[in-house]
């Protein structure tokens, strides 16, 4: 899989591509800023790019605003926002009704590096990245006759993952369970929600977390 | 001598004089004249006299009094002439037209008793030269014979004729016929025709008199010019033209007179305006100053030493206006200090006293009114430089979560990342002991980005300066308490603009929880005409107000450091609105 870096801080820029390198992904470029990024994207066409929002110049949310373009212009580049701290509200204000090759994560997620490649991998194919913090602000959100209060602790574990953008097969390994135990689940919460039975992982994080943010 | 001994000797010399001049009238003219023409003169002359003693003791200081004196003694001096006495004659020949130029003077030197234009002065000069030279030279080459114009077929012997050329003295006659009655009435009609036209409303009101005197000026040229030209006047100018000009001359002094008394009562006007100043706000004094001086154009500016520079009563510093012909500036002095300064119609330089006075009765009201200048100019700087801190403070936060977020952060990440990646090259191959050292040392500095990032966030929000106001309220909401509903969609805006707007939703989402027992709120933030508007309002118990102990007063601080303004409705039971309104500069 091949991937761009947009990260201003050296050290980081680094670590980052020896990481990926590692985990058998083609590095096409580092870009330090903005447009040396959406220029390393227009040319060289990766699966995807790993973008700090703050860069250069101003360090407000550079990085943002060149994803959204990317979005516009290349949308079957995936887009993985690292990102100091995270918040629901720019979440869903980044992706807004369209959640697939895109991710949104806190940049300390890179230290669990097994996790974040697999992101990184899912952000490539199409799929979806959310950060846990933002999921669980999400779940965490009052509601009125709330249905997540109808759920099992494992069960609301589980919705979290599908809504982070994890497929079946990503929630049996982060949670040790069997395939079969976690379709249950699955199945389980869409009742309950009242959700209609998605066919498949894009479709289901799409209405996940469009019951979530509703 | 006593201002009164010489009024009453200016009145009996007038009197006798005038009985003289009349008298010498009916003796030498004979039937060419009549007692009531010459009791005309006399009155003419009496009536100068008379409005010139008036002015004199009613205006001492102006001049214009000396010069009706002089006016009505030179034109009844001026019928002296008619003596057969040869001295007489001589003295009083070379010396008649002076009159007719002192009437002339005193109407330019209306109101204030100096001519100070120099096409005026210019003229006067011509003026005297002009009525002196003639006479003279005529005396100097009369033969005794020749029939002088105006004078009976009496001759009349000239004291100081060197050459007897009666051609050339029929010349000099008409010569100074065309150039009095011709060329110097002309010019001073243009004259007051100027001075009207450039003057200001005031000033033209004040210079009306002026008028009389262009009118005497026009019938005293066209009754002179027919007399001098024609071997037989016509009988409708020698008696019409002639009572009109003499009426219109006997007139000029008085209306002269009633024009400097009238400016005399803007006096009384000064005496209302010591009472009246006692009880009027600094901003009053102009329209006060503008009434007694009936100037409405009059403006009056504060000094500031300290800052070197005249103020409005506001405290706004102000730029004088250049001196020139509709603008003055009378500087205002209190003990060797500037303290104010007067713009005003240049008219009233005229009556320099005038503003003095004013500016006496003035003077306390004029010292508090740029003490309170001061003060507003004071308060002016202590707001701007109260906007200077907090703006200063939020870019300081601004500037160490920047730092903390793009330095150490970056760093520490960068380092666990590193001890992660040792921790798994490392793992199966070597020391188990080793590996779980790196592993600890990553968590270690993971916890150490966290807290710093728990650090940064307290210093300043970083998901203001990522993601914008809209985004930071709706996480902001998304933390609360209780159910808050978010309407906010804005463009970006100034980094201090958006943090101070943040801080309102903030402060305000924290009394909700704190104080309100609300069970729900809302934030509504609207940009519009360079003016945005964050409202908070829930549905709790109200009451709240920014005197007590809540963080409401120092939200107003922050709110009213940027120029705008904190309201805070809340009556109790009905909930509580806090709305902050903040201009931005775009």
């Amino acid at each position: 899989m091949r991937v761009v870096i947009a990260e201003d801080s050296a050290l980081l820029r680094e670590g980052l591509a020896r990481i990926l390198a590692e985990g058998e992904f083609e590095v096409l470029a580092q870009t330090t800023n903005a447009e040396e990024l959406k220029d390393a994207v227009r040319r060289k066409r990766p699966d995807v790019a790993v973008v700090d929002v703050r860069m250069p110049p101003t360090h407000t949310d550079e990085g943002a605003r060149a994803a959204r373009e990317i979005r516009e212009t290349q949308p079957e580049v995936g887009i993985l926002l690292l990102s100091q701290i995270v918040e629901a509200a720019h979440a869903l204000a980044l992706f807004s009704e369209h959640p697939e090759g895109f991710g949104y994560l806190l940049k300390d997620r890179v230290l669990e590096i097994d996790d974040f490649l697999e992101a990184v991998r899912r952000v490539g194919r199409g799929g979806t990245a959310i950060d846990p913090q933002v999921i669980a602000q999400l779940l965490g959100r009052p509601r009125e006759d709330d249905p997540l209060a109808e759920l099992t602790p494992r069960e609301r574990e589980v919705l979290g993952l599908m809504a982070e953008g994890l497929s079946n097969k990503g929630i049996c390994s982060r949670l040790f369970l069997s395939p079969k135990t976690v379709e249950t689940h699955v199945n389980s919460i869409f009742l309950k929600l009242r959700l209609m039975p998605a066919p498949d992982d894009h479709r289901r994080v799409l209405a996940v977390l469009a019951f979530l943010r509703s | 001598m006593e201002a009164r001994y010489i009024r009453l000797l200016v009145v009996l010399g007038g009197l006798a004089l005038g009985v003289v001049a009349y008298q010498v009238q009916i003796d030498n003219l004979g039937p060419y004249t009549t007692g009531l023409r010459a009791a005309a003169s006399v009155a003419a002359a009496w009536s100068f006299l008379a409005a010139g003693i008036a002015a004199l003791s009613y205006r001492p200081g102006n001049r214009l009094g000396p010069l009706m004196v002089a006016t009505g003694f030179a034109l009844l001096a001026r019928q002296l002439r008619y003596s057969t006495d040869e001295l007489w004659f001589t003295v009083f020949f070379a010396l008649s037209e002076v009159g007719y130029a002192l009437v002339a003077h005193s109407a330019l030197a209306y109101p204030s008793g100096r001519v100070t234009d120099p096409a005026e002065r210019l003229f006067l000069k011509v003026t005297y030269a002009t009525v002196l030279a003639f006479p003279i030279a005529i005396l100097l080459f009369h033969d005794g014979q020749q029939r002088l114009r105006y004078f009976d077929p009496f001759p009349r012997e000239s004291l100081i004729s060197i050459a007897e050329a009666p051609g050339f003295v029929s010349f000099l006659q008409d010569a100074y016929a065309v150039i009095a009655y011709g060329v110097l009435a002309a010019a001073f009609i243009a004259l007051v025709a100027r001075k009207l036209w450039h003057s200001t409303p005031r000033a033209r009101a004040i210079l009306a008199p002026l008028l009389l005197g262009a009118v005497v000026a026009a019938l005293w040229a066209v009754y002179n010019s027919v007399v001098a030209f024609s071997s037989r006047p016509p009988d409708f100018v020698t008696e019409n033209v002639f009572w009109w000009q003499i009426l219109a001359l006997i007139a000029l002094p008085f209306a002269l007179l009633v024009g400097l008394l009238r400016s005399r009562l803007a006096y009384v006007g000064i005496g209302d305006l010591l009472l009246r100043l006692e009880s009027v706000s600094p901003s009053g004094i102009r329209d006060e100053l503008a009434t007694a001086l009936r100037d409405p154009t009059l403006e009056v500016f504060f000094w500031l030493p300290e800052q070197d520079a005249f103020v409005d009563v506001h405290g706004l510093p102000v730029q004088l206006p250049e001196e020139g012909p509709t603008r003055a500036v009378t500087m205002l002095e209190h003990e060797g200090e500037p303290l104010a300064a007067v713009v005003h119609d240049p008219i009233l330089r005229d009556e320099p006293d005038l503003i003095d006075v004013a500016a006496a009765a003035a003077r306390l009201a004029l010292e508090n009114a740029r003490l309170q200048a001061e003060v507003q100019a004071q308060l002016t700087k202590v707001k701007e430089s109260r906007a200077r801190i907090v703006a200063a403070g939020d870019e300081q936060r601004r500037r160490i979560e920047r730092d903390l977020h793009d330095g150490a952060q970056q760093r520490l990440v960068a380092l666990a990342l590193e001890l992660k990646s040792a921790q798994r090259k490392h793992g199966g191959t070597g020391d188990p002991e080793i590996e779980r050292l790196l592993g600890d040392a990553a968590e270690e500095v993971h916890i150490a980005v966290e807290e710093l990032r728990d650090l940064a966030g307290g210093i300043h929000p970083g998901i203001l300066t990522q993601g914008g106001l809209s985004v930071a309220l709706d996480a902001l909401a998304a933390r609360a308490s209780v159910p808050v509903t978010v309407d906010a969609r804005l463009e970006r805006v100034s980094p201090a603009i958006e943090a101070t707007a943040y801080f309102v939703a903030s402060e305000a989402l924290t009394n909700v929880s704190k104080h309100a027992s609300a069970s729900s709120a809302s934030i509504a933030a609207t940009l519009e005409n360079g003016l945005l508007v964050i409202e908070v309002a829930d549905n709790g118990v109200g009451g709240a107000s920014a005197d007590g102990g809540s963080g409401l007063r120092g939200l107003a601080d922050r709110v009213e450091a940027q120029g705008g303004r904190l309201r805070i409705i809340s009556p109790a039971g009905e909930g509580t609105r806090v709305v902050g309104e903040i201009p931005c500069a775009s």
